[in-house]
């Protein structure tokens, strides 16, 4: 028997996903999040699903801990070393004011203050050759500096260490001496990629969130195995993929995108199962929505992000799910501003108190109070009837803050709250699609996150994307994939030529190293070696430019020293991208990268009954829809009856236990063989 | 709801979002594809969209700020020139000239008209930054240039495309009358995709919304914006501001400074922002026509965090007479035209701090940063190449915090140096430091940030460029008590010299070896010195952006040598003998 679980940390749930392949059984749980001490959510989700952790094979963990560590500072008292002459470079930053006009701005606040940053005597040229020989009796000193300082962690970045690495290594090792038990980072091991400030405030944050992040990889491993825990622990990284927690506790900074990621490899994987590789995921919770567009089977990665915000977060390099995000969840706040301008979010009114209709306390009507007040929702049916909603209140909250001082009805001040909503959401995922060169007509949209299936189908319209998908346990989907995501590593190194001047035998020799590096790092992660995969990339621009585009390429084209095929990959790209491409230029390559894999089995998810289900009709409600003022009668499925092969047309709603489908005259769902809502979305009536 | 023809709330908004949203694709697409270091990191280029009458519907985020309020000028000149019907589609328009809205050459500004059923609706334009335009020097301008014709190339109103059939006479002249073809032509070819792609996204929304609704939501927008702004104003007490500055006046001019002098009067919900007082154009390039100074600070003062559109400047009015070194007459000399920018904000927000006490910080380093420039050619390939990077500095003290240290000044937004490992990987340069300059930042309550020093070796022969800025002699000021930061400077030192020496550089011929160094200014302090909380001088002192020294002769404060406690009963009995010294003074 093979019994596979997975874990989500939220901020406010620890979902649960467990899949039993030889019975064929899906377990699901859900529990609130235990902030003081978060194992014991994980134990009481597993009490809650029936699971017993002696049962298991594999134990997937994703959890917001290393994040959250970062955004309240709460990380580990953390000490710099750098290279003579730079101390003052992680402060500085780029010296830039995003916020133009502001004239009181802010600039990232350094995790590292001045004083625990010290300078070594060492210098590295770009080229790899030492100018400056590593000044070992200073070195020394500083580590005892350090350790008269109590630290619990230190980082090194030393200038051009991903050209030669030897001097930050050496540095590594006199500090491991002299200070015994510190979490220690050097820039080498975490990011080999040009750029001292980015690559030093990644490596910083990677010490700062260190100590704490590994003593509770290290609390998961030792709570598990003390209830007989025999399987494999694996943990969830920003880039999508799995890592062992051997690694994990090293390059803790892969950790921090680590909650929310699992959906968007669900989302993957689900098109994949369903023969769509091309997918738009689309993820809307209490707070915000997310999305990301997968080509050919896979997320799209983006080399880094601002953790929050470009204006004033700290960089962070390592690859991460490229989404992007806009403050339109369930809990948005709809409002109008001093000039009559209705707006809805960002500001949420989140879990606590949450929508005015959940009667926790929230007096500002949200998303959900729209959905509510214009039947989407039903009063009666939300978390399977669990928790009644109270739509006199909503209906009042959103006559007060937004239909009166609007001049409108409550009816239409909900319609038009809804669609702002759904044009900011779309106007997201024209960033990822339109923007970037993708046609969203090409593209299937996988609908999750609690209330994503409730405004998936208007969102896809909007984009004119023909099919919705509404997965399994769309509001656990993030726990699902974890389950379903492979073993994942990225590497880069600089190499930085002309394409014409490259030396081939020089790209094979740091392919090499790579492979080896990546084959390793998945040996420790328990992958046979014939499940690994590796995919390789050259970031290339035409010279001159500064921007790069990571191009796929086939290891071959380097073995081969084919630089044609290279400069043809590139050059298509850049058209897509850019709009033109300029065959007669040259071309540099910057950066060498490698994405290692290493696959996972995958369960094969039980087939449903096959029928007319009948039986999940449920009665009907009243809804109003879009710029109508008098409701439209729509029929009520239960998602949880429905048969294999049923087509429902709209209007409807199917209902489940955490989330509810929309479809309205036109559109059309049909029951996959193995459940998922097959939504076939209609064109606007007046056909724009 | 979004029925053809008639204006909802929601259409509203979604027009409020694509606007902005089309001019930041634009600057995206330009920015990525772009073959200079001036666009891709310092970003000196802005991306717009303009109605036929050369109203802003929209502009990018982010990016050097003096752009803000200019390219109505030159679209409303070129409707002018062509007439409304002499646009057709597929043209593209390329212009720098100084007669209108005169900036230095190196702005090239594209244009391109988007038409939809045979309707001319609005002009896309970009202007940007191109690394060389010919004339006497290439990079940041030339310096020396007294004229238009020493600066470069100058291009009034041509049509490149027309109906899309590529001119290849003009492309040609142009490509045989710069330094850098390939990178200027480049970045051309990338303004005009970026329009292009302008051009689609327009089309789409008036299919999608029709034409009516969304000019009626455009002029909504502009009055709320305008409404917002108001509001503002409104609240500030009515009256007549005024204050002054200087400016390092150059050779050309008899070292003769320029004068700054700003009046500002607030009346009701308007304000106008005078600059008749300030001296007239001037035979050294630092000569602009434009109205960027007021509109920035403007900007600034209304409603720093939204996008920009014709409205955000409605209620503004600018004046600055023919003549003023603002609104210089062509052929007035422009290369170096914003660098007095940064000064003319400041002096703005001088005048009003009197009746806004709490809501203006102290000087900033008033000046486009310091420039890192050496020309020279690279030994293996014999490639010529120009370094490039621009350093931030202190900007003032806040009424209620410390200013920020080593930030690009208010006219640069976006405005990132350049990495020390991408500068040595692009040529053959050794940075040696870039550090924060202790005691840089003016002494004050809430002390200005710190300016910092950046030094660099050329390992082959070449030239700098480095320049005093004009702000040397009248440092960054202080406000409400506060003391003025330390000021910029710009040193050199040859092979064999003992020491640096200040310089006033440009084009310096130098042998293999040469050493740069630039300091930027620290920000004015705010308020008075001996009120600081000590534990923020020892911490200071302890970070190192104060020293013991100055933590005693300008705070007050006593710090025990070693652990850098504060000794409370001498520092009170040294700020108490400090305050009778100053009522000393005062009476004497």
């Amino acid at each position: 028997m093979t019994l596979n679980v997975a874990v989500d940390i939220g901020g406010t749930f620890t979902d649960c996903i467990g899949y039993d392949d030889e019975a064929a059984r899906v377990v699901s749980s859900k529990s609130s999040t235990t902030p003081t001490d978060l194992t014991q959510g994980i134990l009481r989700c597993f009490e809650k699903g029936g699971l017993d952790v002696h049962a298991l094979d594999t134990f997937v963990h994703g959890s917001t801990i290393a994040i959250n560590t970062v955004i309240e500072r709460k990380g580990a008292r953390t000490a710099l070393v750098v290279t003579k002459g730079t101390r003052d470079v992680y402060k500085i930053g780029r010296g830039n004011r995003p916020e133009a006009y502001n004239i009181f701005f802010k600039r990232p606040q350094p995790l590292v203050p001045r004083h625990l940053t010290f300078e070594i005597e060492e210098r590295m040229l770009p080229s790899g050759e030492v100018l400056t020989a590593f000044d070992v009796q200073q070195a020394r000193e500083v580590a005892r500096a350090i350790a008269a300082e109590s630290v619990a962690a230190v980082a090194v970045c030393f200038l051009h260490s991903w050209a030669n690495p030897s001097h930050e290594a050496e540095m590594g090792r006199i500090l491991a001496e002299a200070l015994p038990g510190c979490y220690i980072s050097l820039s080498h091991e975490i990011l080999r990629e040009y750029g001292e400030y980015e690559r030093t405030s990644t490596t910083v944050i990677n010490s700062y969130i260190g100590p704490r992040i590994s003593g509770y990889v290290d609390d998961l491993e030792g709570v598990l195995e003390k209830r007989g825990f025999e399987g494999n622990l694996l943990i969830m990284q920003s880039n999508g993929g799995v890592m062992s927690p051997l690694t994990a506790k090293r390059v803790t900074v892969a950790m921090l995108e680590s909650g929310p990621v699992g959906g968007f490899i669900a989302a993957a994987r689900t098109g994949e199962a369903l023969g769509y590789d091309n997918v738009i995921a689309f993820d809307m919770g209490g707070t915000t929505a997310k999305t990301n567009l997968i080509r050919d089977k896979v997320p799209q990665l983006a080399h880094g992000y601002y953790i929050g915000g470009y204006a004033t977060g700290q960089p962070m390099m390592l690859p991460v799910i490229d989404t992007i995000e806009v403050g339109s969840g369930g809990g948005s706040i709809g409002w109008v501003d001093e000039v009559g301008a209705l707006k809805v979010g960002p500001r949420s009114a989140g879990a606590e108190p949450g929508p005015v209709c959940y009667g926790k306390g929230g007096g500002e009507p949200t998303i959900t109070d729209a959905n509510l007040v214009l039947g989407r929702l039903g009063a009666a049916d939300f978390l399977g009837g669990e928790m009644p909603l109270d739509l006199e209140a909503a209906r009042a909250a959103i006559e007060r803050n937004v239909a009166t001082p609007l001049g409108v009805g409550a009816v239409e001040a909900a319609q038009a709250m809804l669609k702002i909503a759904i044009m900011n959401m779309s106007l997201a995922v024209r960033g990822v699609s339109v923007e970037r060169g993708y046609d969203p007509r090409d593209f299937v949209m996988v609908a999750f996150g609690g209330a994503g299936p409730l405004h998936a189908v208007e969102v896809a319209r909007e984009l004119h994307i023909p099919t919705v998908i509404v997965p399994n346990y769309p509001s656990q989907f993030s726990a699902l994939g974890m389950l379903l995501a492979d073993v994942q590593h990225d590497y880069v190194r600089t190499y930085y030529r002309k394409l014409g001047e490259a030396d081939f035998q020089e790209l094979k020799k740091i392919a090499d190293e790579l492979t080896a590096t990546g084959l390793q790092t998945l040996r420790d992660d328990s992958v046979a070696e014939k499940a690994a995969g590796f995919q390789w990339f050259l970031d290339i621009r035409y010279a001159g430019q500064d921007f790069a585009i990571p191009v796929p390429i086939r290891l071959e084209f380097v073995l081969e020293s084919d630089g044609g095929a290279i400069r043809r990959a590139f050059d298509a790209l850049h058209e897509r991208r850019y709009g033109y491409q300029s065959p007669e230029k040259e071309v540099e390559i910057v950066n060498v990268r490698l994405n290692a894999v290493g696959k996972r089995p995958q369960p094969n998810f039980p087939q449903i009954a096959v029928g007319e289900g009948a039986e999940a009709l449920r009665g009907t409600r009243q809804v109003f829809v879009e710029g109508s003022p008098v409701p439209v009668t729509f029929h009520i499925h239960d998602r949880a009856r429905l048969a294999a092969g049923q087509r429902i047309a709209g209007p409807a709603v199917i209902q489940e236990y955490a989330s509810t489908t929309m479809l309205f005259a036109g559109d059309s769902a049909t029951v996959a063989g193995t459940g998922e809502l097959m939504i076939q979305v209609g064109s606007y009536p007046d056909g724009r | 709801m979004a029925v053809k023809g008639k204006l909802d709330l929601v259409t509203l908004e979604v027009i409020r979002n694509s606007l902005p949203a089309i001019s930041n694709e634009m600057s995206y697409v330009l920015q990525r594809a772009s073959f200079n270091m001036m666009i891709y990191e310092v970003r000196d280029y802005c991306c717009g969209l303009l109605d036929v009458e050369g109203r802003l519907l929209s502009q990018n985020t982010g990016g050097v700020s003096h752009f803000v309020s200019d390219l109505g000028e030159v679209i409303k000149d070129g409707v002018q020139r062509f007439g409304v019907d002499g646009f057709k589609p597929g043209d593209v328009v390329i212009t720098n000239h100084q007669r209108v809205a005169g900036q230095h050459l190196n702005n090239i500004m594209i244009y391109s008209p988007v038409f939809l059923d045979g309707e001319l609706l609005a002009f896309p334009a970009i202007r940007a930054h191109w690394v060389d335009v010919g004339g006497q020097s290439t990079g940041f301008g030339a310096r020396n240039a007294t004229d238009p014709w020493l600066e470069g190339l100058q291009i009034d109103q041509i049509k490149l495309y027309d109906e899309g059939k590529l001119d290849e006479k003009v492309w040609s002249l142009i490509r045989d009358n710069i330094r850098y073809p390939d990178s200027s032509l480049g970045d051309l070819q990338s303004q005009i995709a970026a329009c292009r792609l302008a051009e689609k996204r327009v089309q789409e929304l008036f299919r999608r919304y029709g034409r009516d609704v969304v000019w009626a939501a455009v002029e909504r927008i502009f009055e709320q914006t305008e409404a917002r702004c108001r509001e503002v104003v409104e609240k500030m007490t009515d009256g007549v501001y005024e204050a002054s500055s200087l400016f390092t006046g150059s050779a050309y001019d008899n070292h003769e400074p320029v004068q700054v002098k700003v009046k500002v009067t607030i009346k009701g919900s308007d304000m106008t922002i005078d600059l008749s007082g300030c001296s007239g154009q001037r035979r050294a390039p630092i000569n602009g026509r434009t109205r960027a100074a007021p509109v920035i600070a403007y900007k600034a003062l209304t409603n720093p965090l939204e996008p920009v559109n014709e409205g955000s400047f409605r209620p503004l009015e600018v004046i600055i007479p023919e003549g003023n070194f603002m609104m210089a007459q062509y052929p007035a000399p422009m290369a170096s035209w914003s660098t007095v920018l940064p000064t003319v904000i400041d002096t703005i927000f001088k005048a009003l701090a009197p009746m806004m006490p709490d809501r203006v910080p102290a000087g900033h380093l008033g000046v486009l940063g310091g420039t890192v420039v050496f020309f020279g050619a690279n030994p293996r390939t014999g490639e010529r190449f120009v370094t490039q990077s621009i350093e931030g500095g202190g900007w003032g003290g806040r009424p209620w915090e410390d200013g920020e240290s080593a930030s690009v000044s208010v006219c640069q937004g976006d405005v990132r140096n350049a990495p020390i490992e991408k500068m040595e990987l692009r040529w053959p340069i050794l940075v040696q430091h870039r550090a924060l300059r202790p005691d840089s930042g003016g002494p004050g309550k809430y002390r200005g940030g710190l300016g910092l020093s950046t030094r660099v070796k050329a390992q082959v022969e070449g030239s700098w460029t480095l320049p005093q800025t004009g702000r040397r002699p009248y440092p960054p000021e202080g406000l409400a008590g506060g003391k003025p930061g330390d000021p910029s400077d710009a040193l050199l030192r040859l092979p064999g010299e003992e020491a640096f020496k200040s310089v006033n550089a440009v084009r310096q011929a130098v042998p293999e070896g040469s050493e740069g160094m630039v300091y930027t200014a620290g920000g004015g302090g705010w308020g008075d010195p001996l009120e600081r909380d000590p534990a923020l001088v020892a911490w200071d002192a302890l970070e190192g952006y104060v020293s013991q020294q100055a933590a005693r002769s300008e705070y007050g404060v006593v710090l025990e040598p070693g652990t850098l406690q504060v000794n409370i009963e001498e520092s009170r009995r040294l700020r108490e003998r400090m305050r009778a010294a100053r009522t000393a003074a005062d009476a004497g």
